[in-house]
Formats: C-alpha cells, structure tokens, sequence
C-alpha cells in the first residue's frame, strides 16, 4: 500500500464530503440549477478518477 | 442506513430544510467536515505538541495562530477555545463570583449562565425586559441601584445576551455594559448567537468578555465555543497555576486552572478552525439572511391570526411566533392535532419545527438560500390554504 492509496481516499471522502453539502443546498427537491449541474458533473468525474486510482494502488 | 450499532446515519440536514433555532448557525461547511474526517481520533490535535506543552501553543495545525486571529476578529485581546459557551460562562462566574455575592443577569438570560451562578455561589439578580422584550440601560441601573440596597454593594459581574434565545431579541449591550462600568461590574457579552453569525467588536461594545458558541453560530461540531477577553481580565481569568504537589513538589507549568489545562484537543477545535474563514466571512453577509428571513416572515404574517412575538421588523432570523389564531385553531378538529403541522411541513421537506407545537414555537432561517426561503413561505401558505385559514392578499 502506498501514501498515494492514502491520499486518494481522503481525497474521494472530500469530493464526496462536497457532493453533501451540495445536497444541502439544494434540499429538499434537490433540483439542480446551471452551475450546481456543471459543479455536480466536476465533482462525479473527480470522484471517479479517484476511486480509480484507489483501485489501481490497493490492487496492483 | 446505519453508521454504528443501532445508530442511525444523520440525513437532517441533507433530506430537509432545517429551522430549528438553535441548530441553524451550526451546520458545519464543507472544510469542517473533512476536517472532522481527517481529526476524528482523540488527541489528534496533540501530534505537534511540544513544550511548553499547552494547546494554545501548538502551531501544526495552526492552533496558536487560530487564537490570535480569534481574538483580533473580536477585537479583543486573548482568546480561549472552550467547551461550548456555558464553559466559558462558568470560567468567568469562578473567577469573580464568591459565595452570596450578587450577580447580574436577564430575564432572558439562557440558564446555563444561572447555572454557572449557582456553581460559584453567587446569586442571581435579573434585570428584567420591558413591554418589548428588550432589556435597557436604564433598567440595568434601576436594578443595580435595588442590589445594591438589597446587599450593600453592587453586582460582581453582569451576564448580558446581545441576542437573547427566547425572542431572538437585540439588546443594548454597549448601553448596558457603560451602566455596568459606572459601578465597577465586569461585563460579559454572551453572544452564543452572534459570534459567528453577524459582526462583533468586543472594544466597541465596551465589553470585558465576549463568548461565543462553536456549535450554535461558528459553523462547528459540538461542544465547542470561545471565551475571549480584554488584557486586563486575561490576566485574571486565563491566570495559570500555582498548585504544588506536597509529597512530588510537582507544579503544572503554565496550565490555566479555569480552562482544566487544554480544552477542545480534536475535531471540535480543527472543525472550528476549517470554519473560521468562511464564519469571517459570512459575518459580512447578515444582510442577506435578514433578507431570506424577511421573505418567511412576511409570509407568515399574510397567514390571518398569526403574530410575531419578537421584536419587529427583525434583526436576527431567529423568531418566536404566535400561530394560536392560526395553525393550532385547526390543531382543535384535525385528526392529528397538534402534530398536524410539523407532518405537513415534513411532507415539504422541512424539519425544525418542535413536533405538536401550534401556539408559540420559534424558526430560524439563517444558512437557507434564497430558494430554500421561497420554499419554505410556500409551505407554510400551502398548508394554511390546505387547513382551511385566510391569508391576507
């Protein structure tokens, strides 16, 4: 395992910790306007690269 | 979903608007929670601790400077982070209240300052609020002058809330605390519901202390608060030790006796400080809640019967209102009673609102967007129609 693993982690639990406070904003109806779509767009991408190099490190 | 043994994930904040009075200032902001995440153990704030061995030393993270900035925010000249603001008024009443001295406090005083009273031995001697519920500098000294006849000397300290929690109320601290001086009364500015939520200047005030809560209005996970205080009063509350042990003459170096050593040694204090540059800023913006609270306010009273028991128009979005004429006339017949409407809000996304009240109850609208403010006067017009009340065009 590796600091990268670490980080990445962290890193996913803070993409997601922003997913939430998106979903506060918009409770309860959770309908996005223009940039919260953009934000919330960026913030799945970032999620997802994350959780893939997770994956890369702690299973190579 | 559960996130323990038999306890339940918290999803308040994320599935509903949330205006419970005391809850709304205290939502954590993003950075807090990954500060929560990142300190969550014990003594996480205690890695870096190193001699002379005091929380409010400790540069990584940047503790020390977290208090200097505090305490320059507040325009004051020293600050402490402790357990919620009842740890910062119990500080303070051991500090200068002795056994049967008098104490002054309000009739809208929250009771935890009663409390610390009591603790030290003091007695408690209430200015008490006019038709208004407003608490003034003339009554301040009429009741000063009745203490000081009724014990022969006047109050050793005054407990005076700029926005009390009852009414959500703004008060003339900086009125009060000029009467207070005249007799020599040191001053503590309870602001566990402006620190954090709107601009405090503890030297402009006049004021000797100034406390805040974390967890009320500094945007920080509970139990946290600060207790801030001018140079002079510094030197005697935040006054170190001097105990010696009889049989290891050990002493205790620069602990603070009225602070038990360090007080928030983990995600407490690191949430605290991931908040505190947007607390700084938001500050800036009351204006904007004010506006967001008008919104909901203005609705409610277009719903026929009810009346705002705080003072009015608002300077704080926290608010006691009176929907006896309204909302509880149909608590009467409605097959739910009294629990109808915190079910109808519910059905609206909306939570915060005590379960069964219909008379008086109290809301508070700070942190909601301005669609969130819309909604939430949507709902509550919704719901009277539903109910059968006239609402004022």
């Amino acid at each position: 395992m590796s600091k990268r693993a670490v980080d990445m982690t962290f890193q996913a639990l803070y993409t997601l910790t922003d997913i939430r406070v998106l979903l506060r904003e918009t409770a309860p109806s959770h309908e996005f306007d223009k940039d919260q779509r953009v934000q919330a767009e960026r913030l799945l991408e970032n999620l997802e690269r994350q959780v893939g190099s997770l994956k890369q490190e702690m299973l190579k | 979903m559960k996130c323990g043994n038999g306890i339940e994930a918290r999803q308040v904040n994320e599935l509903f608007i949330n205006i419970d009075p005391i809850q709304a200032g205290g939502r954590l902001t993003a950075d807090a929670m990954k500060a929560v995440v990142a300190y969550g153990d014990g003594y996480s704030v205690c890695d870096n601790c190193r001699k002379p061995n005091r929380l409010d030393y400790i540069s990584k993270p940047p503790i020390a400077q977290f208090h200097k900035d505090v305490a320059a925010w507040l325009n004051m000249d020293a600050m402490r982070t402790v357990p919620g603001a009842r740890r910062g008024f119990q500080a303070v009443a051991q500090t200068y209240v002795g056994k049967g001295e008098p104490v002054l406090l309000t009739s809208l005083s929250h009771y935890t300052e009663f409390l610390a009273i009591e603790e030290a031995g003091g007695i408690a001697r209430e200015i008490p609020a006019d038709g208004h519920k407003l608490v003034t500098p003339d009554a301040a000294a009429t009741k000063i002058e009745e203490v000081k006849r009724e014990f022969g000397r006047p109050p050793v300290l005054a407990f005076i809330d700029h926005v009390d929690y009852q009414y959500g109320n703004m008060h003339d601290v900086a009125g009060i605390a000029k009467v207070a001086h005249q007799y020599d009364i040191p001053v503590l500015y309870n602001g566990a519901y402006t620190v954090g939520i709107l601009p405090v200047d503890g030297k402009a005030l006049g004021v000797d202390f100034v406390v805040g809560s974390g967890h009320k209005s500094m945007a920080a996970p509970a139990p946290s608060g600060i207790l801030a205080a001018t140079a002079e009063r510094a030197s005697e509350v935040f006054r170190t030790t001097s105990i010696i042990g009889d049989v290891t003459q050990r002493r205790f170096g620069i602990k603070e006796p009225e602070m038990m050593g360090c007080t928030l040694m983990g995600a407490t204090l690191v949430g605290m400080m991931a908040s505190f540059p947007h607390v700084k800023e938001r500050v800036k913006h009351f204006d904007r809640e004010l506006e967001n609270q008008r919104i909901v306010m203005d609705t409610l009273l277009s719903i026929e019967g009810t009346k705002c028991l705080s003072e009015y128009p608002r300077t704080h979005t926290m608010t006691r209102i009176d929907t006896t004429a309204s909302f509880d006339k149909v608590a009467e017949t409605h097959k739910k009673r009294g629990y109808y409407l915190s079910s109808a809000l519910e059905e609206h996304g909306i939570t915060g609102v005590i379960p069964g009240a219909t008379k008086v109850w109290k809301f508070n609208t700070y942190g909601t967007t301005k669609k969130q403010a819309l909604h939430l006067a949507g709902a509550f017009v919704a719901i009277a129609r539903e109910n059968g009340i006239a609402i004022k065009e």
